[in-house]
């Protein structure tokens, strides 16, 4: 599968990245502090305006699809990066062993076919024959296991190394085959294979894989190699002649750095992109009211299979009382986050599974908007206004706390509407929006926080033994609200091992059952993903298959009558 | 104060600033709406008799909440200049009266001061602190003394020799009674011209941070941050952008005109008056 790139909207990256890698990332959203400079709307555009794009033409080679992202990779080595802006070009240039197909299939992209043995433990990768690197050199079952024991060094830092180090054995019985052998059955295993870019022996064996130089040059074996990566600029990548799934259509993709939604979309406006992520506002305000720029670019909206959310510190008082947290829940009225902040673009959620698929269950409905609910639960918990002063209070002390988000103005603003809310039944909040890196660095992983407003990014396999397990509250680990309940950590258990689709997801529904009641985090929302896409960008699926629109960008054309003037300073 | 309102810019400077200073004091006597009243079912509505000023993302009142953002601006302009000025006093003070290796000490440290951009020094310094509207206040009136030390320093130094000084010393004054009664009473004009102009500056650069995300805190309101969440819908909210951007604009100003006209009337050298 290739992947495009649109890195801020949480909703859209889902469906085009690698799942297993985007599994528990954290999402961060980009917002720049200057708006950046964006000159040079060329004089093309006004030609460009003129061009019919309806017409039909046959697929062809070449072209430049020309797309925006908000934040620069850190490397190309998306288990070390480890962030959204990397594994989402790193996927065109690496392959994994298996892919998802459009229906969400499982199906072989580095391999043939594998086998799994009768205990269900012991799985055999059977790569296709003579693939090759795009610099010549064959690439072989060495390569993947040589792949698999950086994963699980302890010396690689990686936030995916959990996975892989179940995985008792790993054997090579020949140039084509890979086998590896698991302790106990390990139902997410196949999955986890699907997320792991196979990287080249031959280059990196003598080599510290967290500060190589490869990461800035990386040489891979899908559709596209990296021409050229200019700082703060640009990422431009061009076709390998020796990709191992065929030829991609399009001749470059060309990913423009810009850190501004707004600068993004005059860039789009001016037919200097060909691609991006929108926000809300972009899609349901500025895209109805400017016919011309819907004459030329396509609007695309997909569910995402991720959810924003509220999550409390349950190892800081008040918020370990069960009571607290289902008052704050009915509380918050979900539906006016919705309509408010994502305009409509968005579906209520009520469990950790994208709502219509087999895992979410189906029962389960969010806590409705109730505000005196709310303030009899908060009585029983012993909180009332002794004092007069507005603020429920006990003990003494009145019931103030902070919410934490990172800087985006989505969040933001959902965060002001779950203050206004909390405020009116004598809760104050104080929120707190912080830079990315500082937020996770000094707040999230040394668990220095009292609600934190964030979101979930998922991968597609419904196992979340990382987020939710009671063994997974370390510093830097992902459980950081420290949940702690045995019969989740059971059921979590359980659903590792079970393999029956169904029995595993009835498990999957029992646990978001549980989960709802206990309510350590408010579910908030899944948001759609929203992508504009230029109509000379022709072969997308329409409508998109559960996979999304970015199934099949190998697939897409450009037709050369569409084709836009090389620009120079590329 | 006839010579001083004489010219119309000056007039003209002290009017807006009263008006605005009137304006964000009677605020809650006159906003139409609670600033923070949230209303989803009117995002982004376009100026009417209703919402002078059209409401924002959320549906807020903008109108009420440029009054309110008003206070925030202001107080955040006194009260960074009021601290930056007693700095700068204290300091320019000592050094021009003692001079000596007291006065090249404090020089110096002002020109090392000096040679940082105060806009960088103040984003680096907030980048430590939780954003809130008193650490504004406070780095402000931290990182902008130097100019108030500078010119004390030099009326001191001018005013050190003059007769009336030397006559009080000979009469056994003693240094406190010097600096307070003779030294800097006679040196108030360009202070109070300096902070009036400070105080432009100072509006500018939190209406700045608040821009940058990193000034006042929502869901308080200030000038600076209703631009920054007009930015988003600058294509077709045009009032989310103009009109805190003109307020910042009428405001500084409105100092600039009174700081200037005052340090013209005051000034010997002016051949005008």
């Amino acid at each position: 599968m290739m992947e495009i790139k649109h890195d801020q909207d949480q909703l859209v990256k889902l469906q085009f990245i690698k799942p297993a890698f985007m599994k528990l990332a954290l999402i961060a959203f980009f917002t720049p502090l200057m708006i950046s400079a964006c000159g040079d709307s060329s004089s093309s555009n006004q030609i460009h305006n003129k061009i019919d794009y309806t017409k039909n033409y046959p697929p062809n080679n070449g072209g430049t699809l020309i797309d925006a992202m908000t934040g620069e990779p850190s490397g190309l080595i998306a288990m070390i990066a480890g962030e959204s802006a990397a594994s989402a070009i790193a996927g065109n240039i690496f392959n994994s062993l298996l892919r998802y197909d459009k229906n969400l299939e499982l199906t072989g992209e580095l391999v043939e076919s594998w086998d799994v043995s009768n205990d269900q433990k012991t799985i055999t990768f059977h790569l296709k024959p003579n693939l090759k690197w795009a610099d010549d050199q064959p690439l072989t079952s060495d390569d993947v296991l040589f792949t698999w024991q950086k994963v699980t060094d302890e010396k690689t830092r990686t936030p995916y190394g959990s996975d892989f180090k179940l995985v008792t054995k790993a054997e090579t019985p020949d140039a084509n085959t890979f086998r590896v052998t698991y302790a106990a059955p390990y139902a997410p295993a196949l999955d986890t294979w699907a997320g792991l870019h196979i990287l080249p022996k031959h280059l990196l064996k003598d080599q510290d894989i967290n500060t190589t130089a490869f990461a800035r040059n990386p040489v891979g074996s899908h559709y596209y190699k990296l021409e050229k990566w200019k700082n703060g600029q640009f990422l431009k990548l061009t076709r390998n002649e020796n990709a191992t799934q065929g030829q991609a259509k399009i001749g470059n993709l060309l990913s423009r750095i810009i850190p501004d939604k707004a600068a993004q979309f005059l860039e789009l406006s001016a037919d200097n992109i060909d691609s991006m992520g929108l926000n809300p506002i972009q899609y349901a305000r500025i895209f109805p009211a400017r016919p011309d720029l819907n004459k030329n670019i396509a609007l695309y909206k997909e569910l995402g299979n991720s959810y924003t959310y509220l999550g409390f510190n349950l190892k800081r008082k008040p918020f370990d009382d069960i009571r607290v947290r289902q008052a704050i829940n009915y509380a918050i009225n979900k539906q006016e986050i919705i309509d408010g902040v994502l305009l409509g673009l968005g579906e209520p959620v009520a469990s950790p599974y994208k709502p219509g698929t087999r895992w979410s269950n189906p029962e389960l409905k969010p806590y409705p908007y109730d505000p005196n609910k709310a303030k009899a639960l908060l009585k029983a918990a012993g909180y009332e206004d002794h004092d007069g002063d507005g603020i429920l209070d006990k003990d003494g002390k009145p019931f103030t706390f902070e919410i934490l988000t990172n800087q985006n103005k989505e969040r933001e603003m959902t965060g002001v509407l779950i203050q206004r809310r909390l405020n009116e039944i004598g809760i104050k909040a104080n929120i707190r929006v912080l830079e990315w890196a500082s937020f996770l660095g000094r707040f999230i992983k040394p668990k220095e926080f009292d609600v934190v407003l964030l979101g979930w990014s998922l991968s597609l396999d419904p196992d979340q033994y990382s987020i939710w397990h009671s063994s997974q509250q370390a510093p830097g680990q992902f459980n950081f609200i420290s949940y702690s309940n045995q019969r989740v950590d059971k059921l979590l258990e359980a659903g590792r091992l079970e393999l029956n689709p169904d029995k595993r997801m009835k498990i999957y529904h029992e646990f978001s059952k549980i989960l709802l009641e206990d309510s350590p985090i408010v579910f908030l929302s899944a948001g759609y993903g929203l992508t504009a896409i230029h109509k000379r960008v022709r072969g997308i699926s329409n409508p998109a298959p559960p996979a999304g629109i970015g199934h099949n960008t190998y697939e897409w054309y450009i037709p050369s009558a569409y084709a836009r003037n090389e620009m120079s300073e590329h | 104060m006839r010579k001083l309102f004489s010219n119309p810019l000056v007039l003209i400077g002290f009017i807006i600033i009263a008006s605005i200073l009137l304006l964000a004091i009677i605020a809650p006597l006159i906003a139409p709406s609670d600033p923070d009243a949230i209303d989803v079912k009117a995002i982004l509505l376009s100026p009417t008799s209703q919402h002078l000023m059209g409401t924002d993302g959320l549906g807020r009142d903008v109108f009420s909440r440029m009054l309110y953002g008003a206070r925030i601006s202001l107080m955040v302009g006194f009260v960074a200049v009021g601290i930056a000025t007693a700095i700068g006093i204290v300091l320019g003070a000592i050094a021009g009266f003692y001079r000596g290796w007291v006065d090249t000490l404090i020089m110096r440290i002002v020109d090392v001061m000096l040679s940082i951009p105060t806009f960088f020094l103040i984003l680096a310094v907030i980048a430590f602190l939780t954003p809130s509207i008193w650490n504004i206040m406070i780095v402000i009136g931290l990182t902008s003394w130097m100019g108030v030390t500078r010119l004390v320093r030099a009326e001191f130094l001018s005013l050190r020799n003059r007769e009336f000084v030397l006559a009080a010393q000979a009469l056994g004054a003693k240094d406190g009674r010097l600096i307070f009664t003779h030294l800097l009473p006679n040196s108030l004009t360009p202070i109070i011209v300096s902070s009036i102009l400070g105080i432009a500056s100072a509006v500018l650069i939190e209406s700045g941070l608040s821009f940058l995300g990193l000034g006042v805190q929502a869901p308080q309101a200030s000038w600076g941050n209703i631009l920054t969440d007009g930015k988003e819908y600058i294509q077709f909210a045009w009032w989310l952008s103009l009109f805190p951007g003109l307020a910042i604009l009428i405001t500084v100003l409105g100092y600039n005109l009174l700081g200037d006209g005052l340090r013209e009337a005051y000034n010997p050298r002016s051949s005008q008056h």
